[in-house]
């Protein structure tokens, strides 16, 4: 069945771009010619299939199960199951990050299994694997499994998990509150309530979402006998991280598992942890001495790759008479799903209390975040992990209170900005911003937007019939702190004329090896033509974060600065002697080592003339006399998190006749700190924006209320983004540089969901605020709309 | 059962089974894992190939169908695109072969335009759906050599991306479009 | 999927023999409907008869007859072929723009206008096409008219093995198709076809909304008396997660008022 042909395989070598054209990133050519290698596509002889056995049922116990049927079925090998798993002495999936309640308290934390064992809490949740000659086998196998369950009642919503009488989903934890998490000062914020002349509440749902990355998640195990050794294939967000996460399931020492991923599907957070499958192919290699493969099908992923999203966020805000915020308090609640997996908690408590005061000085905060277990599948985190949520909640909680209380809603902003010159900033709950200038940011925003122009457009649109709508939208958040105590890269040279870089994470779409080339070559003068990228390679052990929370760009970015740094104090000796002066006489400018005093002289955009020595040129002598050995450094930075902020504004117009949105224009200006590759930061900006999109107007994991399932289990009823959704958008960037790492870039990658979800918001509200609307959840689906404008007071 | 078809202009003798999808064959049995599967409802466009001179869903087709056609893959795109160079009528052209023509000629070969343009223009990320999103593309500009926006909409109604916005893929379509207009021209100058 | 064997007949008549023969075998067209039940097991024939490629299928003609012209199209003629026919594009704009309109290029490239009538997805473009347009479907069997031949969601009149050869459209008046489509599939939320014959009667039918395509006949009424076209009623309309029967029915009317907008000469 998958005998190789004899046909030659194409790989990128054979190809190559036009001599005009110049591609955005190195890996593009791969990825274009789809000589690109996914977890999936890699093929070894004698390879095995796996199949999982998942629950049907949202809530029951297992009273018994009977694989033999299987294990008789033809070309099955082994069937895994919870005592292979307990027999290998296997943990559960961890809970990345926990918190305590007020009193000190810890959360009662329930960790997923590897596999279920007297019982399933979600449907979907994996029972058993089966491994045959082929997927199809393992497939028609699992049709035999007899696995009774017990139906316990079930809940699908935090609602309903929290009444009274509702089942309890897990013995040690009453009332299915994991977590009742508070931060802030909430005396001071009554007080503040209590003296406030202007109060506003809205409560808003972040709904569940399917994060989606287009590569279905699969994993590749390997075993080595001789060395004792496996590899995992398996799309992930930093080698490190992922290996932590499986040394602590299978407590197997770090040494013996390496993971690998070449091209990644796209990740949006959700391919930072190890899921069952990764762990139980990887027994299954040990155990068989094959390798096995798993690949998921879309419905299944559905089901087993983490949900995003799906909080409920009750904001209220106090002004005084000028509209001055006084206080700002949100009551959220935090759908966890059945389990406490990897990032739910962060996401449901600190990510969403470190800017809950969003860009605003706001004297009194506080937060109550209750976590829920439910019978759905756990949540982790997806593009933003909490802080869209409460961007979003906060943006529309001023736009609310602006409009209840007769605020213009741009000038009740302005009013209440933290100063440009008030940085770094600490706020009421301790959260320190590092830099801004929210005033320049919003000007060129509604300059771009042409927003004094609006109203005359929004009366031609109601000539003809519809309705036109702006929203605005200011976001900051906190991009990631980064758990490793730093970032470490390391740079070598080799005898064909390359440098190669190793370092920690891989790039899922983000281009990473792009980016950093493109530091190189401006902080040391090597070509970025010249640069290889390697990620993750287990023969060099490196201290590092995986990518999440959009710091990989600063975070390895400042380590691959400090490599340069390393790199030119290393050749100054050797450039000195060259150039017959001594070390204290030269100088590295421009990619050279130049006579300190002969620069004056020269140009500094005349290189020609300055040089006396190019970096290049010294390497690949250095290279040539066989001394490439003698050239490896390690650069290593400390970079925390920064607050990339900016405002975004979208334009839209409902046609009320069938309630569907369109998007007519949408405008982007985020400050990002130093910008190092422009090209990509606009298509991270445009991703982040259009899946806001999706949230705000298709995307929606809807489960069943009384039987726990999932209705919308595929692209049958998940409806995704296609082109076209957004054609009109303008990205500008304001550069206000942040010191907290070496090259005083905030990250992006988030950005674009955390301003996107409250601008197209407020647009649409605003658009049907005329017609008495006045709060409506997402997504802003055409017959939700409809349904609004019906039943409001001028749509009877 | 044993079928007969042409991939990539070469021809192929394999033995499938009857359920066997055509992107299966593709991935599995011949290696050609540039075409990929990204849902099982047929509604990414992930696996988009070429039959016979049209995009389709090689996912949501049996290999037995394709018994006796030409079937255009994302590897085979900068081969046909030099074959359509050389004067043969469309970029699936049947002209078939007995290996590579990077073998033949020895040495790299210059992608297609709409390849070049998505690299270019920065219209890939993960680049997951980029070969099929290529694929569709391709096929979109053999309908209409000039197209609307409206027309590269509809194009690309088959396809899903979740890392672009899409708003690079569209400039990428128009790009290319342009570039294969003034190849055209230069062609039917000659 | 589960096993089956695959046949390519190379006649008509071949492909009926191999159906006789077999009660569990079915007809594969494009596939498009077919091949993912089965990926989802949701299906599992004995036997696969492959007859896309029947020339006998593939026709795509004008009949010029004594009282009437029609266009009778194959039974496996693609979607993208009845949206580029020139022919067609003449007669019966309407037709093609609602395959033009069917799911995506890719899906238009297989899909076949016998594989969706046999289907009668509930929310499928061509059954509203020909419910309006008093269209015959032609099998091996007999003819039979689409107010007979659709009898509910994913149910016709097809008895087993019977083979759709063609589709025959009587050309109208004039004739327009409006949908409102499903955010997700792509199918109509409401589609509505609306059609004035030759004799000056109108039929209006809608897909998407109900439990199967139906005809609106009090629209048809109300359009022929220069009425006002009152709001859509019915029983069987579909509500799912996406939108409740009122928001359908409400849609049924903008889509109806928008293929009117679009008839030639204006109503």
């Amino acid at each position: 069945m998958n005998a190789p042909t004899t046909m030659r395989l194409p790989q990128s070598a054979d190809f190559r771009f036009p001599a005009a054209i110049e591609p955005a990133r190195q890996e593009d050519l791969r990825l274009v010619t789809g000589t690109g290698r996914y977890a999936a596509d890699w093929i070894y002889p004698g390879m095995l299939h796996a199949f999982v056995i998942r629950s049907q049922v949202a809530h029951a116990r297992i009273s018994k199960t009977d694989f033999s049927a299987v294990r008789e079925a033809p070309g099955v090998v082994a069937v895994l199951t919870a005592s292979d798993v307990a027999e290998a002495g296997f943990g559960s999936l961890p809970n990345a990050v926990t918190n305590k309640a007020r009193d000190g308290s810890p959360q009662k934390q329930v960790l997923m299994p590897v596999l279920a064992t007297d019982r399933v809490l979600f449907a979907g949740q994996p029972i058993a694997m089966v491994i045959a000659s082929t997927a199809r086998a393992a497939q028609d196998a699992a049709e035999l499994a007899l696995v009774d369950l017990e139906a316990l009642p079930a809940v699908a919503h935090v609602g309903d998990a929290l009444a009274p009488g509702a089942p309890q989903l897990h013995p040690d934890v009453p009332g299915n509150l994991s977590l009742r998490f508070e931060a802030g000062d909430a005396e001071a914020v009554e007080k503040a309530f209590a003296v406030a002349r202007f109060v506003s509440k809205l409560r808003v749902e972040s709904q569940r979402l399917i994060p989606s990355p287009m590569e279905p998640r699969a994993v590749v195990a390997i075993h080595d006998p001789g060395s004792q050794k496996t590899r995992l294939h398996a799309p992930n967000q930093g080698m490190v991280g992922m290996l932590n996460y499986l040394v602590a399931i299978t407590k197997w020492p770090a040494e013996s598992i390496e993971v690998l991923a070449q091209d990644v599907g796209g990740s949006f957070g959700i391919r930072s942890g190890a899921f069952s499958e990764h762990v139980l192919v990887m027994l299954a290699a040990r155990k068989l001495g094959k390798p096995v493969r798993w690949v998921g099908s879309r419905s299944e992923v559905f089901l087993s790759d983490f949900h995003g999203r799906a909080l409920a966020l009750s904001g209220a805000i106090a002004m005084d008479e000028q509209g001055r915020f006084l206080a700002i308090r949100f009551d959220d609640e935090v759908d966890l799903g059945a389990y406490n997996c990897y990032f739910s908690t962060h996401i449901g408590t600190r990510n969403l209390s470190i800017t809950m005061g969003g860009v605003y000085k706001v004297p009194a905060l506080a937060m109550r975040s209750d976590l829920v277990f439910t019978n759905t599948v756990p949540i982790s985190a997806y593009r933003g992990a909490g802080r869209p949520d409460i961007a979003y909640a906060i943006e529309r909680l001023v736009d609310h209170a602006a409009h209840e209380h007769g605020f213009d809603p741009v000038a009740l902003r302005r009013l209440n900005f933290i100063d440009r010159e008030a940085f770094p900033y600490t706020t009421a709950n301790g959260t320190v911003y590092d830099s801004g200038d929210f005033e320049q940011v919003l000007d060129r925003a509604l300059e771009l937007a042409d927003y004094s122009g609006f109203r005359a457009r929004q009366q031609a649109s109601a000539a003809q019939g519809k309705l036109r709508g702006i929203g605005l939208a200011f976001y900051l958040e906190a991009s990631g702190p980064g758990g490793a105590p730093k970032d470490q890269v390391e740079g070598s040279f080799s005898a064909d004329g390359y440098m190669t870089v190793y370092a920690v994470t891989g790039a899922s779409g983000q281009g990473h090896e792009t980016s950093f080339a493109q530091i190189i070559e401006s902080e040391l003068g090597w070509p970025a033509a010249r640069v290889r990228y390697r990620a993750g390679d287990p023969a060099h052990h490196l201290i590092g974060n995986s990518t999440g929370g959009s710091r990989t760009l600063y975070g390895a970015g400042s380590a691959i600065k400090a490599m340069c740094a390393a790199w030119i104090e290393k050749l100054k000796p050797e450039a000195a002697q060259r150039l017959g002066l001594s070390t204290d006489d030269i100088s590295f400018v421009n990619g050279g080592f130049h006579k300190t005093s002969s620069l004056s002289k020269a140009l500094p955009s005349d290189p020609a003339a300055a040089a006396s020595l190019s970096v290049e040129t010294l390497i690949d002598a250095l290279i040539a006399e066989g001394r490439a050995g003698e050239l490896g450094v390690i650069g290593e930075a400390t970079s925390g998190s920064t607050f990339p902020n900016g405002c975004h504004c979208a334009e839209v117009e409902i046609d009320p006749d069938t309630g569907m949105t369109a998007l007519l224009h949408y405008i982007a200006v985020d400050d990002l700190g130093k910008v190092i590759s422009p090209q990509l930061v606009q298509g991270q900006v445009h991703g982040g924006v259009v899946q806001g999109w999706g949230q705000a107007f298709c995307e929606h994991a809807i489960y069943d209320r009384g039987s726990a399932q999932l209705l919308s289990g595929s692209y049958m009823d998940y409806a995704m983004p296609r082109a076209g959704c957004l054609s009109s958008i303008r990205n500008d960037t304001i550069n206000v540089p942040t010191r907290l790492n070496l090259l005083g870039s905030k990250g992006v990658g988030e950005s674009g969901c955390s301003g996107s979800l409250p601008a197209l918001a407020n647009a649409v509200i605003d658009a049907l605020r005329p017609l008495g609307v006045s709060s409506m959840d997402m997504p802003f689906t055409a017959a939700k709309v409809w349904a609004a404008i019906r039943q409001s007071d001028h749509g009877a | 059962m044993k079928i007969r078809l042409i991939i990539n202009a070469i021809t192929h003798e394999v033995e499938v089974e009857e359920r066997t999808l055509l992107a299966d064959l593709l991935r599995d049995q011949l290696g050609l894992t540039g075409t990929h599967l990204g849902c099982d409802t047929s509604q990414c466009g992930c696996c988009t190939v070429h039959l016979d001179g049209e995009a389709v869903k090689s996912c949501t087709m049996l290999a037995v169908q394709a018994a006796g056609c030409s079937v255009l893959t994302i590897e085979g795109l900068a081969q046909a695109h030099a074959d359509t160079r050389s004067g043969f009528e469309s970029i699936d052209s049947s002209r078939e072969r007995s290996s590579l023509a990077s073998e033949e000629a020895g040495q790299a070969l210059e992608v297609h335009p709409v390849q070049a343009a998505f690299a270019a223009c920065h219209a890939l990320q993960c680049g997951f759906c980029t070969p099929g999103m290529i694929m569709a593309s391709a096929d979109l500009l053999r309908r209409h050599p000039d197209p609307s926006d409206e027309q590269i909409l509809e194009g690309l109604a088959g396809n899903l991306c979740r890392c672009t916005g899409y708003v690079n893929i569209v400039k990428a379509v128009k790009q290319a479009a342009a570039q294969m207009q003034t190849l055209a021209a230069a062609r039917s100058g000659q | 999927m589960y096993a089956f064997q695959y046949r390519r007949p190379s006649s008509v008549e071949e492909a009926l023999e191999l159906a006789a023969a077999d009660e569990e075998a079915k007809y594969l067209a494009g596939g498009m409907t077919l091949i993912p039940a089965l990926k989802h097991r949701l299906s599992s024939p004995s036997q696969l008869i492959d007859v896309a490629r029947l020339a006998h299928l593939q026709r795509c003609e004008r009949i010029d007859g004594d009282t009437q012209t029609l266009w009778r199209i194959g039974a496996a003629v693609r979607h993208a072929e009845v949206a580029a026919h020139p022919g067609l594009a003449q007669d019966l704009p309407a037709l093609t723009a609602l395959a033009a309109g069917i799911g995506d290029p890719q899906v238009r490239a297989r899909g076949t206008i016998g594989g969706s009538v046999a289907n009668n997805d509930p929310a499928a473009d061509y059954p509203s096409a020909l419910l309006a347009l008093n269209a015959v479907v032609i099998t091996n069997r007999r003819r039979l008219g689409a107010q007979d031949f659709f009898q509910g969601m994913f149910s016709t009149a097809l008895e087993d093995q019977e083979m759709i050869f063609a589709v025959e459209f009587p050309i109208p008046k004039r004739a327009a198709y409006a949908k409102f489509p499903h955010p997700a599939t792509g199918y109509a939320m409401a589609g509505v076809f609306v059609a004035q014959h030759l004799a000056g009667d109108w039929r209006v039918a809608v897909t998407g909304v109900g439990a199967g395509v139906f005809r609106w006949v009090a629209a048809e009424e109300a359009i022929a008396a220069g009425d006002p076209v009152p709001a859509l009623e019915r029983d069987d309309l579909m509500e799912d997660m996406h939108a409740p029967g009122s928001y359908r029915a409400h849609l049924a009317s903008v889509m109806l008022a928008k293929a009117r907008g679009e008839l030639a000469g204006g109503v």
